[in-house]
């Protein structure tokens, strides 16, 4: 059962993975692109916490955290730059 | 409780692909950014119950809950700033201004959104 969960959580991932990519390929503005990394930020973190329960280890919950912090530094940058790159 | 962090973490992964879809079939980027984070987080939160589910131990849980805390905290401010983006990038600035707000009289409450 647990391997099923896992599966299914590592397959969850990688579709968002591709539908943000599709989002970051196509989207009209920059902004769009931010609200995709936004997204494949989430997966990333979900697959660290499916690598962790498939293995169980709490070392990927380390760089599960460590990738929620530097993910909304990087967030807040991105939208501030392109706040920036808009007024000038 | 395996099969309840089955059920968590399963729902955790639908849930994001729910947000990865919205991100997709939304027509603006407001609403884009609503369905990223907002479903985005709460698909975390469910994948990380899941996980203190399957953990039940003390070193899981209070990573889990570390992690789920940070993410609920920048929410607000990750939303809000996303949001701003789209609204100055895609010159919505005059649109919202001109909102009215409840209780406003709407031709004063025009003022500098900062």
């Amino acid at each position: 059962m647990m391997a099923v969960a896992v599966w299914t959580l590592v397959m969850g991932s990688l579709v968002a993975v591709a539908l943000s990519t599709l989002r970051i390929v196509r989207g009209p503005t920059y902004a769009d692109r931010i609200v995709a990394l936004d997204i494949l930020l989430a997966a990333a973190i979900a697959l660290c916490v499916a690598a962790s329960v498939y293995t169980a280890r709490t070392v990927y919950l380390d760089v599960a955290i460590g990738l929620a912090l530097v993910g909304f530094v990087a967030t807040i940058g991105w939208a501030r730059l392109v706040e920036k790159g808009a007024e000038s | 409780m395996i099969w309840v962090a089955s059920i968590f973490l399963i729902s955790g992964g639908l849930l994001l692909v729910v947000a990865a879809w919205g991100v997709i079939v939304l027509p603006d980027a407001l609403a884009r950014q609503h369905s990223a984070t907002k479903a985005g987080t709460f698909a975390l939160a469910m994948v990380c119950i899941g996980a203190m589910f399957f953990g039940q131990s003390v070193e899981w849980t209070w990573r889990l809950l570390l992690m789920v805390g940070f993410l609920m905290a920048t929410l607000p401010v990750a939303s809000h700033v996303l949001a701003r983006a789209a609204v100055r990038e895609g010159g919505l600035l005059d649109l919202v201004d001109q909102a009215p707000l409840i209780g406003d009289d709407p031709a004063v409450g025009a003022g500098k959104a900062d």
